[in-house]
């Protein structure tokens, strides 16, 4: 029997799909830079280079309307089906995904606008080391969704799941960590809730590469598997369990 | 590609594209057998093993195909031209034989009777099994004989009366009534393209078929005509079992609840309507409807 041809009859389509999912590479990486820009401020004590980063945002920004325009053209052209319906729903949910995550890293760069412009005052590398761990192990979840994405690889999107498992119990650890420096001297409390609200924000962060992740294995597999847990994705998939993705304290 | 370093390749093409996809999908360079369910729970038509041939058997169109079409159900066929889902759908009453050389073997049951059996009258069947084509053909007489006509020679009304109950009542199946009721002596090919089709299928339904088998009724109509005739369709759902051969991809996904895809005079695939246009199980399927066949 004949076998069929990858590419789309009409190339014009391939060429309109590639170029979303173009936009949404950039998307990506451009949130991760954010994000890593916006730590560097906060460590650097700059808080010029975190106005840049917010002002940057707006590109993400203009990103998202563009890539949304390119994909209700699509549809309307087009009236895509099965695989073709699946990335082009899946791409829309991306790029949501992603200029939220740019968002979060606006609020870290805010941080430290906060603190060496408009306070001028650091609240110490005992309280901001949990913001650059943080941020660390946030940034490597959107990498690797952002590449199990690329590469529509289920094994590693369902690792960034598993991540999110361990970010959810670091972040519950975190809180509590801060809480004592309030117990300890109750002139710490402004920068707690500055704090609390930036490892919010990077949880948030990690939350949006969860997304990430989901879309992929939906986009591989049909399956839906938002709201479930992992254990449950990891059954319904038949994965086997993939290493552990390392916490790390150091920022 | 994002890398680690988080710069973006130059010159880049995302690897995003349903290649990867359609490579999880079943299927082989040779025919496995149909994937999907070709049974239904409660058919009214069922096919098993038929084979057709062209020109005295040079020409094997369909191959061991078995399929049942189900009670009250819409049932699409598709697939690219030639692949044979119009000769399927002739062999459901029996018009292939007004081909000369051609050859139908295997089973077609009508409930339980084979419509191939030498005692079959094949007149009857095909007012049992109904069927409106790609073109638009009412006879050349008015409205009214146009309905008229197939339950007269079927002795199916006693009397003028009777006949008139038939004639509305099947124009107003048809959502045609309203707009004809006027003018019911005037010729029926004076209608538009879209009023002669469902004149048609007013016509086709005028004999109280069981099963409507419709071969691309709507590629020679323009959208609102189309959208009327789907309409149609959709309402006759609950009445009759209707078979359709279509073209539009997206008719077939709005009008029925199975799919049947055809290759090559194959059955590849049978599937409820929405996972074939979410995720079908072939990846010929697959790359048909998404348009990257061929």
């Amino acid at each position: 029997m004949q076998m069929a041809g990858n590419k789309h009859t009409i190339h014009r389509f391939d060429d309109e799909l590639n170029e979303i999912a173009n936009l949404v590479d950039k998307m990506g990486v451009i949130s991760v830079n954010q994000l890593r820009r916006a730590v560097k401020s906060l460590k650097k004590e700059n808080p010029v280079s975190a106005h840049k980063v917010i002002n940057r945002d707006r590109k993400l920004n203009a990103l998202e309307v563009e890539t949304d325009d390119k994909i209700i053209q699509l549809i309307a052209k087009r009236a895509p089906v099965a695989g073709d319906l699946r990335q082009i729903i899946t791409l829309g949910k991306v790029v949501t995904d992603l200029e939220r995550t740019g968002d979060e890293a606006r609020k870290i760069a805010g941080l430290c606008v906060r603190f060496y412009e408009t306070d001028h005052h650091s609240p110490g590398d005992h309280i901001l080391r949990d913001i650059f761990s943080m941020s660390k192990y946030v940034g490597n979840m959107l990498e690797i969704a952002m590449e199990a994405f690329s590469r529509l690889n289920v094994e590693q999107a369902f690792g960034v799941l598993r991540m999110d498992e361990e970010l959810e119990v670091q972040f519950e650890a975190i809180l509590r960590r801060l809480s004592t420096f309030i117990m300890e001297d109750s002139r710490n409390i402004g920068h707690f809730v500055d704090i609390v609200l930036g490892i919010r924000a990077l949880e948030r962060f990690g939350g949006h590469a969860k997304n990430i992740a989901g879309h992929v294995i939906f986009l591989s597999t049909a399956k839906d598997v938002r709201h479930m847990e992992a254990d449950d994705v990891q059954q319904l998939l038949g994965l086997t369990a993939p290493g552990e993705s390392a916490w790390c304290d150091r920022g | 590609m994002l890398t680690m370093t988080g710069t973006i390749e130059a010159g880049h093409k995302s690897h995003l594209t349903p290649l990867a996809l359609n490579n999880q999908k079943a299927g082989g360079d040779t025919f496995e057998g149909t994937v999907g369910d070709f049974t239904h729970p409660n058919p009214r038509m069922t096919c098993r093993g038929v084979d057709v041939f062209y020109n005295n058997g040079a020409t094997h169109a369909i191959k061991d195909v078995s399929l049942d079409i189900g009670e009250k159900e819409v049932l699409s066929m598709i697939g690219p031209s030639g692949c044979g889902k119009s000769t399927i759908l002739r062999c459901l009453n029996r018009m292939n034989d007004t081909i000369d050389g051609c050859v139908v073997t295997g089973s077609v049951r009508l409930d339980e009777e084979d419509i191939y059996d030498r005692g079959v009258d094949v007149v009857p069947l095909r007012a049992r099994v109904g069927m409106v084509f790609q073109k638009p053909n009412p006879f050349p007489k008015s409205i009214y004989e146009n309905v008229a006509y197939g339950p007269r020679i079927h002795g199916l009304a006693a009397n003028k009366t009777g006949l008139d109950e038939i004639v509305q009542n099947s124009l107003e199946r048809a959502a045609l009534w309203n707009e004809v009721k006027d003018r019911l002596g005037q010729p029926g090919t004076g209608l538009s393209g879209g009023q002669q089709q469902r004149l048609c299928i007013a016509r086709a339904i005028a004999v109280s078929p069981e099963v409507i088998l419709m071969d691309e009724p709507c590629s020679a109509l323009d959208p609102i005509a189309t959208a009327k005739v789907e309409e149609l369709i959709d309402a006759l759902r609950t009445q009759f079992t209707i078979a359709i051969v279509t073209h539009s991809m997206q008719q077939a996904a709005r009008v029925s609840q199975r799919t049947a895809y055809f290759h090559l005079g194959h059955l590849v695939e049978v599937n409820d309507t929405d996972k074939v246009f979410t995720n079908p199980e072939h990846h010929l399927t697959e790359a048909y409807i998404t348009g990257r066949f061929g």
